[in-house]
Formats: structure tokens, sequence, C-alpha cells
């Protein structure tokens, strides 16, 4: 049996429970998509974050609302939510509904909230971080200290797209800050089969500033992030970060996961929790009690069940809707 | 007043005004700055405008097409060039997933006002790779505006409006015309994007042709004896039909010619949308002239062999009488 240490809490307490707030708020949202997927109420299919939520709320809470995010790899829902999306459009939009963030035209893989400078998501992996790049060159060009967040995982590291995109950021010293999640599986290919020790080591060749953190402890990812933000606002270009997490649930709902040790998979969900830790280390701070995270749970719990109440009576699309989007018309100096 | 410029003037001159009028617009490509572009389509804008506005590029169309996307969506009015419109492959991610789906997969919400612009067509020898046509790859994929330039007035005009535009829009000048001449107004004007346009009215057969097509057509409409009307499109996504359909409900008969590969090309396209609709207007079945399917070969008379010629138009409308 693993021993936890007891390890401090380095930010305040209202910070502290935000974070243990978001990511249970990320937790019990994705366990109710899962359960709706499962009885056929969200079409296509889901990738969940379980593992992941330490590493997304570290990241979003080191972001100025103004800041941009282009989200990757396949642990997309807890960035939403993260970035602010609220939860009932997010799950809308799972649905497939009109009042979906997209109104049902992204689904799942492809949440975009502009107005919360959330990107949204190059679906096919590796593809986010050069519109990240030319996100942080139009703030450049507006004269503008905001920065652009990009995530990605191990997995999309192999594409030259994310390769290209450091080459890009670092010629004009764009501010970008590259995140990349590696939870050690691009769905059943290790890691450890990549020849960098760190994958944030990427960026040496390019001289960025890069860090590799343990993504689970969610104070260790803020910490890392927002100095990687900060030198980026002040001029000093892009890092590159590899928050290292555990997958804690299959690729997508569906993945039998033959390709895991079962023995290492348990040991690591006993010790790579991120809420399960954190939540331990709350309550040995004393920063919360028990009776505090139970309510703190039973408000999420209530929160979650109106995003799927708000999804499940939003109206399905007008067939016609499909049309809609494919171009903003009249052309210019069309029919003029 | 007009006055006579080249192709590549106008070119030059359409991104020079629309980086003066609108400070969101900004330039970037490889070989931007002091060597001006392949074709001197750039020359004198870094100097004017400043390297803010005009950049150089590393050396990757993954790069420049999906910077080019963020910086769009992010609120400003890239312009970015490829060196050959073939390179949009090099960008294939970029150019056929992202760019056009990612305004329609938000909902609407995404806005993304950025043009590409990349030289096409073959005649110069440069060989498999440099030479193609592309806008029937691109007009395959909903989301992009496909536009074309044929003469210098369609090229300042066409590409100002490109720059404009609220879609991505990729804009294809053809390097075969690059020194061509033509008369553009003194004044500042723009082209409608989305309309075809008729250049040569005739009364007995309809032939659609752009960029050196329209130039061959116009001389193979002077070798036949039938009055020829020549119809641009100038934009083929999305494609005004209607304009040609008018024009084939007058002569009866429809030649399509474009310098895109025949098999599942532009003109059959094209062919299809106004025999559907406009099936009882014709005297005669359509005819489709493309390049023969194989690659470009580098070779003068090896090339000039699988492009549409003249004599090949003029041989296409007289099948049809």
């Amino acid at each position: 049996m693993w021993e936890r240490m007891t390890q401090d809490v380095n930010v305040d307490d209202d910070t502290a429970r935000r974070f243990l707030e978001e990511m249970l708020r990320i937790d019990i949202f994705e366990e109710e998509t899962k359960e709706r997927f499962g009885d056929g109420e969200i079409p296509g299919f889901v990738h969940l974050s379980g593992g992941h939520e330490g590493s997304h709320v570290g990241m979003g809470a080191a972001m100025r609302d103004e800041d941009w995010l282009a989200v990757g790899g396949a642990r997309l829902i807890g960035q939403y939510i993260a970035k602010g999306v609220p939860l009932p459009e997010i799950m809308a939009e799972l649905y497939g509904r009109v009042d979906g963030s997209n109104r049902g035209h992204g689904g799942q893989m492809h949440v975009a909230d502009v107005d919360r400078k959330l990107y949204g998501h190059a679906a096919t992996i590796g593809s986010g971080q050069n519109p990240a790049v030319g996100l942080a060159l139009a703030e450049k060009v507006k004269g503008t200290d905001n920065v652009a967040v990009t995530t990605i995982g191990d997995g999309g590291t192999s594409r030259g797209s994310f390769h290209t995109a450091l080459v890009f950021a670092a010629y004009w010293d764009l501010p970008v800050v590259f995140v990349i999640e590696n939870n050690q599986w691009a769905i059943s290919t290790p890691a450890e089969s990549l020849s960098p020790d760190s994958l944030s080591d990427y960026g040496d060749p390019h001289n960025m500033a890069t860090e590799s953190v343990d993504g689970s402890d969610v104070e260790e990812v803020y910490r890392a992030v927002s100095d990687a933000i900060e030198r980026a606002r002040n001029g000093e270009g892009p890092s590159v970060i590899e928050s290292r997490v555990v997958r804690l649930v299959p690729h997508f709902e569906g993945d039998k996961e033959t390709y895991r040790d079962e023995a290492e998979y348990e040991r690591l969900k006993e010790e790579k929790d991120p809420i399960e830790n954190y939540r331990e280390r709350l309550l040995e701070n004393d920063v919360l009690t028990e009776g505090e995270i139970e309510d703190m749970v039973a408000n999420i719990q209530d929160e979650v069940s109106e995003a799927v109440e708000f999804a499940r009576e939003s109206p399905e699309p007008e067939p016609e809707a499909a049309y809609e989007h494919v171009y903003r018309t009249p052309l210019y100096g069309q029919g003029e | 007043m007009t006055r006579e410029i080249t192709y590549v003037e106008a070119i030059a001159e359409a991104l020079d005004e629309e980086l003066s009028r609108d400070d969101d617009v900004i330039l970037f490509g490889e070989d931007v700055e002091e060597f001006g572009g392949n074709f001197g389509e750039t020359e004198g804008l870094y100097e004017k405008h400043g390297r803010d506005r005009v950049r150089n590029t590393p050396l990757s169309e993954i790069g420049i097409a999906g910077m080019a996307l963020g910086a769009a969506v992010g609120g400003i009015r890239p312009v970015a060039e490829l060196q050959f419109a073939d390179f949009a492959a090099t960008a294939g991610d970029e150019v056929f997933n992202q760019i056009p789906k990612q305004p329609y997969v938000s909902g609407g919400r995404l806005e993304a006002p950025l043009t590409i612009f990349a030289p096409s067509g073959a005649g110069i020898g440069a060989g498999a790779q440099h030479s193609q046509s592309v806008h029937s790859w691109l007009g395959n994929v909903p989301g992009w505006v496909v536009v074309t330039a044929t003469t210098p007035y369609d090229a300042k005009g066409l590409f100002k409006s490109a720059i404009r535009d609220d879609n991505p829009v990729f804009f294809l000048p053809h390097k075969m015309l690059s020194e061509t001449k033509g008369e553009v107004p003194d004044e500042e004007y723009t082209l409608p994007l989305g309309e075809a346009v008729v250049e040569e009215d005739g009364e007995d057969v309809t032939v659609v042709a752009t960029q050196l097509m329209f130039h061959r057509a116009k001389e193979a409409a002077a070798e036949v004896d039938a009055d020829v009307e020549i119809v641009n499109p100038r934009t083929f996504a999305p494609l005004d039909t209607e304009t040609i359909a008018e024009s084939v409900r007058k002569t009866g008969r429809l030649v399509v010619v474009d310098e895109t590969v025949e098999r599942y090309g532009t003109q059959g396209y094209i062919a299809n949308e106004i025999v559907e609709n406009e099936f009882f207007s014709f005297d005669a079945p359509p005819k489709t002239i493309g390049v023969k399917d194989v690659p470009i070969p580098l070779s003068p008379p090896l090339e000039q062999e699988v492009l549409p010629s003249a004599d090949r138009i003029a041989a296409g409308i007289e099948s049809l009488f």
C-alpha cells in the first residue's frame, strides 16, 4: 500500500478550494456524460479526461480570460470546462442540440467559444498548434499582451505540424505556451518508446524555456503554466511544458484497454488520481472539511443535472440547418 | 480613365492598396520581403509597409496556412502566399480539414477572414509538382471560396475582394499570365465574388473558360465557324451556375474547358449542373475538355500535349455542330 506524504498547500485557501471544485466539476460532468452516452442519448463517441483534471484546471487557472486556448490531444471536455464554457452549452453540444455551444455542428471534439477565447480543437490530432501561433500573432499585431496556450498529447508530438509550430513561434518569439499532456499512451502506443527523456525537450533546439512537471498535481501545473505565461507576456517568447499525467480512463468509451498492465493500472489509480490526492491534501491541511466537500459535490451534481435537463429540452436542429454556416453570404460584392 | 499594367503588377497593386487601406491586413509567405515573390508579386511591399505587416516565413506551408487560420480567428486579416498552388497539398490538413471546416463546425461563431494565394497552372516547364491547377481539389471542400484570375483587371479587382471577404478565400492567379498586359481603371475598384461574367457575346455556343484557357478559348473562337459566347466563372466555389445556364438557354450548346485534370474535374461538375437543370435547352451534348489524366510532364512537347490547346478547344466546339 502506497503511503501519501502530507504535502503543503502552496496557494491561498480560496484558490485551493476553487481548484478542487473545478476538478470535481469536470469529474462529475464526465461521469454523467459517460452514463448518458451509455444510454444512447449522446451521439458519436466520447473521450473522457480521468486523470487529466489537475492538468486542465491548473492550466485554466493560470490563464486570463483574454488569453486564447487552442485545445489538443483527446482529453477535451475538461479543458472546455477549465476555460469557462458553461456546462449546459457543453452538454447540449454533446447531445447535438441547437442550444449547444456550436449549435450541434461540432460535437464533443469541436466545442468552440471565441467570445471566451476558446479557439476549439483540431480533431486531426496535432493540427491545432499552428493556429495557436496565428492567434498569438494576431494578439501581437493588435498590441495586446494576451497569450495563446495550446495543448497536445504525447501522440500528437509525432506530427510534423507540431514541430513546425515550434519553428514558427520561435521565429518571431511569439507569446505561445505549448502544453504537452503526456499521459503515456497514444491510444495503445506507449510514449516511452519515443526518444526524448522528456517531451518538453522538443523545445530545446529552438532555445525555448522548457519544463516537465507532475501533471497530476494541480498546483504544479498552475505554477509552471503561470511562469510560462508570464514569460510570454513579458516578450520572452514561447515555452514548452510537459505535464506528466496518467490516463485513468479508456482512450474512448468502448476501448477495452487490452494493452494495459492491470496491476500497474491499479497502482496508478491509487497513486496518481489528481482529485483524490488533492482532496486528501486539503483535508490534511485543514483547508476544507469532509462536510464542506460533500456540499461542494452536491452542488456540482445539481449543476450537472441542470445541464443534462437543458440539453434534453433543447430542440434537435432542423435538418435544413445542415446548410447553414458553410459560407458567410453574400460574398464580397455579390449581388450589388 | 484606364491604364495598362501587367497581371503581376495588378496583384502587387491589390496587395499594396489593401495593406494601405486596412491595418488589420498583414501579408506573409516565403520570400515576400526583399526577394519580392517568385514572380515579383510582392515587390516593394515590405519596403513600404514594414516588417510587421509583410513577413517572410520559414519554409513550411503547414506553418503558413495554420498560422493564417489562427490569425484570422484572432481578429486580423491575413493574406498568405504559397509559392506554388501545388503546395496546397503540403499543407493538406490545414487546407482541406482545418481552414474550410472550422467556421462550420463552430456553428458559425468563429470567423476566418483569410486569403491564401498561390500561382497555379502549367506551361513554363515546371514539372509535375509545380504546374497543377488545383481549383478542383479546393472546390471539392465546402467552406473555401475559390477564385481564379484571367486578366489584370480580374486579378486586381478579385484579389481585393478576396482580401475583404469574411470567408476563407483561395485566390489562384495563373503563372503563364504573369507578364500579360491589360487595362485597369485609374480609380479604385473591386469585382464581385461568386459571380461569373460573360466576356464575349455570341449566339451559337457557350464556352466556359478561365485563366489561360480563357485566352486559348478566344483563339479557338476566332478559328471556328460559329458565334461563340465565352463565360468566365471567376469564382469556382461557390459557382454562379445561373450566368452559365442563362447563356446556354440562349446558345443551346456548351463547352467547358478548364486546366484541371478531366477525371472527377471541374468540367464535369459544371456541365452536370447545367445539364441537370437545363436539359431541354440543349441542341447537342455538352463537351468537356481538360488536362489529360496524367501528371504534368516537363518536356515542352509533352507538356503541351496534355494541356488543352486552342486547336483542341476549336475541335471541341466544332464537334457540337
